[in-house]
């Protein structure tokens, strides 16, 4: 797991951090030095008004908190809400069109190490336009997102209700699955290649609140690859197949079908989740952490 | 027609070519700028940051002068190629070198990254290590008393070409996801506007490159007559084909470190060239440099806005001109080999 303790103590602990973090920030109304989270000093020269988001997560953030009528361009894979579609696509993440985002005039670009290539952020920066990296490879991180995405829409006001919601579902989560036994669990994030969420991921952290235990969990990075072999070494008792759109997961099912030895095969506890929804950090991971937590433990959710 | 009659008109058809993708390259563009706005911007009557002179200056100029200088700089590495090994259809691309080059860069992109010139000059140096061992190994596999026969350097090229994009693999293979998208798209070739000091870099070791290359045209020609007989004009072979091989593959490395692998420029302008011009080096390494900013150029400008506001990779539009011609070469000039 991430961290010692039992998850309702690690999320107080993120409570009382992240409230820390919004007493910590700025208030607008001047020229701002911000950092950003990945420790890059941004400075902006006001509150942004006119703000792009190459990232999907932070898009989907930014209209939980009604902070969109600062959203002036989008990524073509900013899919949700709805809405967000009718925001004007500057393209795809990791080539997005300079000259789009130049007529959008922003006077701020949030962007990601996590899909985003730094060449884009340079080439952006070079326009005089601040670029803010925001990351999140677990839930204390992605409340965070959500405070500074908060303050730099100018929708601080509506951080604390989403966070307070956010933790609420998480905790009744956690607390529903507490005192079962927690099953060996394999998280398929992509099949051919076999890509799992290692150490640094938030889906990693999201298996132990939802009651498993991922058999991945010790791997290094966030996303690697890993060989079959290994996952079949360590007899999951539960397949998780991510669901890319169109019925993806349980379309891989026959695949590990073949693979009798596991105990998930064998009990036939193969579930497919939905990972637009999870491989995202926006609000709705906590609707992912349900789905989770029922793939684990339907016992408690009957 | 006098050799000197041709050489002016095709100069002068690259020159109104050049000057016709320059201007469709200033004027077309995803933010739908008005002629005049371009025209405005040009003349320095454009408003400080606005959003046109930012268009116009930072994004459209300095890809312009990208694109120009990697397609002359590779056009101009396939003309040494091909005097070096008396081969018409050797290019940095068809004999591995390209690779060699892509595997030193991503090695070099993996192992520290950032936009400064000392990143410049790590991208380049890497890349020209690969660029120099793909090309010594395949001249080595390739090397026949004979010389270098049309099948065996392909057949090389293609070899050491696999051997890199396997080693390029194992380290896509090996990345964290996250930095897969990125790499992947690197290694389809794409001009983007580079920083003003890291273009003036691009500019200096292109023009060291060509300088390499046009300052022993005289010799090549001399080579092209065979190597005793060079030897016996005074020439001394292996000097000028070292010196050759060195900036075609500085050439190569410079273009690779800055737009990824784009490949069959240096095929297919050096041979339309040849038909117009002949194949005096003296002249077909200028008109090369020339002709390879209009090819890539034009490319890139259709690569921008073919489905904009998306973007195509030009080494798409390169390959998918350049595979049809390789093949046409190989079926109608050189079916029972060369000469």
């Amino acid at each position: 797991m991430l961290a010692a303790g039992p998850p309702r103590a690690r999320l107080g602990a993120c409570v009382v951090f992240f409230a820390l973090l919004v007493a910590a920030l700025p208030r607008p109304g001047l020229a701002l030095t911000l950092t950003d989270m990945t420790g890059r000093v941004v400075t902006l020269a006001a509150p942004p008004q006119r703000i792009i988001s190459l990232v999907p997560s932070a898009t989907e953030i930014i209209f939980a908190l009604g902070g969109e009528e600062r959203l002036v361009g989008v990524t073509d894979f900013c899919d949700f809400p709805p809405a967000a579609r009718q925001k004007r696509s500057v393209g795809g993440m990791i080539a997005p069109n300079l000259e789009v985002i130049t007529t959008l005039t922003p006077d701020l670009v949030i962007g990601t190490r996590e899909g985003n290539r730094y060449e884009t952020f340079d080439q952006i920066r070079r326009l005089g336009i601040p670029v803010y990296l925001v990351h999140a490879g677990n839930v204390g991180e992605m409340l965070d997102a959500v405070g500074r995405l908060g303050h730099l829409t100018g929708r601080a006001d509506a951080v604390a209700p989403l966070a307070a919601r956010l933790s609420q579902r998480i905790h009744a989560v956690s607390t529903a699955v507490k005192s079962l036994r927690r099953p060996r669990v394999l998280y398929v994030l992509w099949p051919d290649p076999l890509i799992v969420p290692a150490r640094a991921s938030l889906i990693t952290e999201l298996i132990g609140l939802a009651g498993g235990d991922s058999i991945t969990s010790a791997q290094s990075g966030d996303y690697p690859r890993f060989s079959i072999e290994a996952a079949v070494a360590r007899a999951p008792e539960v397949i998780i197949l991510a669901d890319h759109g169109s019925g993806t997961g349980m379309q891989q099912r026959h695949q590990w079908d073949r693979l009798k030895s596991l105990p998930a095969v064998r009990t036939g506890r193969l579930h497919s989740v939905d990972g637009g929804i999870l491989h995202r950090y926006g609000p709705r991971v906590v609707d992912g952490l349900d789905q989770l937590a029922r793939a684990i433990h339907p016992e408690a959710f009957r | 027609m006098t050799a000197e009659a041709r050489l002016a008109r095709v100069l002068i058809a690259l020159g109104l070519g050049l000057t016709a993708v320059v201007a469709a390259a200033l004027f077309v563009g995803s933010a739908g700028l008005t002629p005049g706005a371009v025209i405005e911007v040009l003349a320095g009557r454009a408003t400080a940051d606005s959003t046109e002179r930012v268009v116009v200056l930072s994004l459209r100029l300095p890809r312009i002068a990208v694109a120009a200088i990697a397609g002359g700089a590779l056009a101009v590495a396939g003309v040494g190629f091909q005097a070096l090994t008396r081969n018409p259809l050797a290019e940095p691309s068809v004999i591995g070198v390209s690779s060699g080059a892509a595997f030193g860069v991503v090695v070099a992109q993996l192992t520290g990254g950032g936009a400064g010139l000392g990143d410049t000059f790590r991208l380049v140096a890497f890349g020209l290590a690969g660029a120099l061992v793909a090309g010594i190994t395949v001249y080595l596999v390739a090397t026949t008393q004979a010389g270098f026969p049309v099948p065996t350097l392909l057949l090389s090229g293609v070899i050491v070409g696999v051997f890199f994009s396997a080693a390029i693999t194992v380290i896509t293979s090996l990345v964290d996801i996250n930095r897969l998208g990125g790499i992947i798209h690197w290694l389809l070739g794409n001009i983007g506007p580079v920083a003003p000091a890291s273009l003036l870099v691009f500019a200096v070791l292109a023009a060291i490159g060509v300088l390499l290359i046009l300052l022993r045209a005289r010799e090549l020609n001399v080579l092209a007559l065979g190597e005793e007989s060079a030897v016996q004009l005074g020439v001394d072979a292996e000097r000028l084909k070292r010196q050759i091989f060195f900036g075609a593959a500085l050439l190569t490395a410079a273009v690779v470190a800055f737009t990824g692998p784009i490949g069959f420029v240096g095929l297919i302008v050096p041979h339309v060239l040849r038909m117009l011009l002949g194949s005096d080096n003296r002249f077909l390494v200028p008109a090369a440099f020339v002709g390879g900013a209009i090819f890539l150029l034009g490319a890139d400008t259709l690569a921008r806005n073919i489905v904009a506001p998306a973007e195509l990779s030009v080494g798409v539009i390169t390959s998918f001109c350049g595979a049809p011609f390789f093949v046409y070469l190989l079926r109608t000039r050189y079916r029972g080999g060369l000469p």
